[in-house]
């Protein structure tokens, strides 16, 4: 992408920029929608409407509320810390949107080709949680300090099995570039990871079961780091207001919602990658078979953020059975669950590999 | 001046300014927020010198491991238990004397060592080497290193339980 | 070991089932009725906005003396000889000229107590229920359809024949006494 647009414009920060913006309206796009579509979802589930009065099926509910957002007062409490108070919410979606510099959108549209990406996108939702913390603390509030601390415990306990299973599949695949994974799942939907891989043979149909293994868990530990129900714990209504953000309103808190959604949408874009292939279409190309080569980056792009929206619809699906977790619960699952397996899980797949 | 030089003077001016803020500001829990800065920083100038995997390993580790569970333990004491941690300056003298010590020291090994520049192609990634040399020739240290870290953890857990009994 | 297999098939296959569940409603179409445009019925014996026919009304207070919460405020003057008001439509003759009936609708909490008292059956519950204002004056409903100039006139006219009275009495108090106790004779 940052290539194509270099060659059409000749300049590094004109092309830097259009490359940094199409993800920021892809996090946009997803925050709109997103909202929509959980509101609808919930109440689809739940044998309700959802909201159907702004716009055409209550399609503008969402941009109604951002401006209603947008002309808030910045209220905020008396005592808390001013300067860490402004710059959270910022870190925070910063964290959040950082990842989306090495997702490709297609074989065309891809921020950074980086080798490490895989890795990359793990380590920059640390700032997440530094964010997260900073908002906790600087909100000077008990509901905020104890949701920032159980989003912090959480988020880092739950990084130990996604990286198990990463770690497994980079085993497999030999590569941490987020292109080359995607690349490699080429063709049809049975080249896809979660069905053992592009390589037809014995190995392919021994690595499926764990393949699936791998994906449940990685879906699990990750739906724990964006902190959605079951996994809500930081923000439990129920019990601390809001969690980490209780003090927000207005834009700030846009801001954390904002993260919230980009997140969502990029951990189901990295579980896709992993194992759905990515932004590989499950039936071949229709650019392929007209023969219009430049179709195919479109198709890419369209499939990709397919899987993406499918991904987030299964978040809120589990989002609307599930009740929340219990704190000692939510470790025990991480701890006592989801790491045996996934170490279980790396040293078989490892095993198969090497035969 | 390229866009190299101006996003490393950019980090350089990160890293410097927030590590100062680091060591000056009173309140313990604005140092561990500056300390996130500077690693942000010391990362990107990874990044410029083709580090590409040090540069993460850096946000990974120090970023999402260290500083978090120092925020947690500042913040769980801080807080929680209202026991107001603030950083004080004593031993001035001694403390000069054996900075400038190693200030010293180190000024002069940058300077005499004679540094070999290897002019050449940047390779596109580290990982590759990274991870030949890591099984082959630095494979003592390395599970050394490993052993180290899995002492430490058994340590800690030990300490951690000792007063249930 | 097992127990710990068994948690773990127990965990997802509930899951499962929950995801199964929830995926059904995801098709079931919505209970909602969607308000303002569709209405149910209301049942037979709802209780809403008061209503009083007026021209049925004989001013006797007695709704007024029933309501918990003394939200409706009535005014009657008497009426003279003379004046014809006619009668209810269940054939009771009306005395007063209701000047004022006012229901305040803020603070009536429709509990009905008011309809049963009423001898002509002339206050009662309609199926009126959206009737909210932006003013809270706005709810105080009057039903007395004298307009100010006629229930003024009322008064004074019966201020005026009590007067008239108060001088006859006053008059017949002056006459001679000797004609008083004649008169039960005459019964
Ligand atoms: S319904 Fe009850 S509260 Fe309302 S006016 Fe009648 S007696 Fe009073
Ligand atoms: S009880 Fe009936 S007749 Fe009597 S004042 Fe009330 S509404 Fe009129």
């Amino acid at each position: 992408m940052y290539q194509y647009f270099y060659e059409l414009t000749g300049s590094v920060i004109i092309s830097t920029l259009i490359t940094a913006v199409f993800p920021l309206v892809n996090v946009l796009l997803v925050a709109l929608l997103g909202v929509y579509l959980e509101r609808k979802v919930s109440a689809w589930m739940q044998d309700r409407v959802g909201p159907n009065r702004a716009g055409p099926f209550g399609l503008f509910q969402t941009v109604a509320d951002f401006i209603k957002m947008l002309q808030k007062e910045d209220a905020t409490a008396l005592d808390i810390d001013k300067k860490l108070y402004n710059i959270a919410p910022v870190l925070v979606f910063a964290g959040s949107f950082a990842v989306y510099a090495v997702i490709p959108f297609s074989s065309k549209l891809i921020g950074s080709e980086i080798e490490v990406g895989l890795f990359y996108a793990l380590a920059v939702s640390s700032f997440v949680v530094a964010g997260i913390l900073m908002a906790g603390w600087s909100s000077n509030n008990k509901y905020s300090l104890l949701g920032a601390m159980r989003s912090a415990a959480q988020i880092v306990s739950y990084e130990i099995p996604t990286a198990l299973v990463v770690l497994a599949m980079v085993m497999f695949l030999g590569t941490l570039s987020l292109s080359k994974i995607s690349e490699m799942q080429t063709a049809y939907f049975w080249n896809w990871n979660i069905l053992g891989g592009a390589e037809f043979g014995l190995v392919k149909f021994l690595l499926i079961p764990f393949m699936v293994v791998g994906f449940v868990i990685i879906f699990i530990s990750t739906l724990a780091e964006v902190n959605r129900t079951p996994f809500d714990i930081p923000e439990a209504e129920s019990e601390l207001v809001a969690g980490y953000f209780t003090e927000y309103c207005g834009m700030k808190w846009a801001m954390f919602m904002l993260s919230e959604y980009g997140n969502m949408f990029a951990v189901s874009a990295i579980v896709s990658i992993l194992f759905f292939g990515g932004y590989q279409s499950p039936f071949g190309y229709l650019g392929n078979t007209l023969g219009i080569e430049w179709l195919i980056p479109y198709e890419q792009a369209f499939w990709f953020i397919l899987k993406g929206w499918f991904f987030i619809f299964v978040q809120m699906w589990l989002r609307w059975t599930l009740p929340r977790l219990r704190v000692d619960q939510l470790m025990t699952v991480c701890w006592k669950y989801l790491i045996p397996y996934a170490f279980v899980n790396l040293i078989i797949i490892g095993i198969i590999t090497l035969l | 001046m390229n866009y190299y030089d101006i996003l490393f003077y950019l980090f350089a001016i990160i890293t410097l300014v927030s590590a100062g803020f680091v060591v000056t500001t009173r309140n313990v829990i604005y140092s561990a927020f500056f300390l996130l800065f500077t690693f942000f920083g010391v990362a990107g100038i990874y990044v410029l010198l083709a580090a590409d995997f040090i540069a993460v390993v850096q946000i990974m580790v120090y970023v999402g491991g260290i500083l978090i569970l120092l925020l947690f333990g500042v913040m769980l004491t801080n807080k929680i238990t209202n026991v107001d941690i603030r950083t004080g300056t004593g031993n001035l003298l001694p403390a000069s004397i054996a900075v400038g010590l190693l200030m010293g020291a180190l000024v002069s090994v940058m300077i005499y060592t004679g540094w070999k520049v290897q002019p050449g192609e940047v390779p596109d990634t580290s990982i590759k080497q990274l991870g030949a040399l890591l099984i082959t020739d630095y494979l003592l240290i390395f599970e050394l290193l490993g052993i180290l870290l899995l002492i430490a953890l058994i340590g800690a857990a030990s300490i951690a339980r000792r007063d249930k009994e | 070991m097992k127990e710990y297999l068994k948690n773990t098939w127990l965990g997802i296959y509930t899951v499962l089932v929950g995801m199964k569940i929830t995926f059904k409603h995801l098709f079931t179409p919505a209970v909602t009725i969607q308000y303002p445009e569709v209405k149910l019925k209301l049942p037979e014996r709802e209780r809403n906005r008061l209503y009083v026919n007026i021209d049925d009304c004989i001013g006797c207070d007695q709704c007024s003396r029933a309501c918990p919460v003394s939200c409706i405020d009535i005014e009657t003057v008497k009426s003279i000889p003379g004046e014809d008001l006619g009668t209810t439509s269940n054939g009771k003759k009306k005395a007063f000229w209701v000047t004022n009936f006012t229901i305040d609708f803020a603070k009536c909490c429709y509990c009905q107590l008011c309809v049963f008292p009423c001898p002509t059956e002339c206050i009662y519950m309609t199926d009126v229920f959206e009737f909210s204002t932006y003013e809270r004056n706005d709810l105080v409903y009057q039903f007395s359809n004298l307009t100010k100039e006629e229930a003024e006139q009322k008064k004074i006219n019966f201020a005026n024949f009590q007067a008239e009275k108060e001088k006859q009495k006053a008059a017949a108090a002056t006459a001679p006494k000797t004609e008083n106790p004649s008169q039960p004779n005459t019964n």
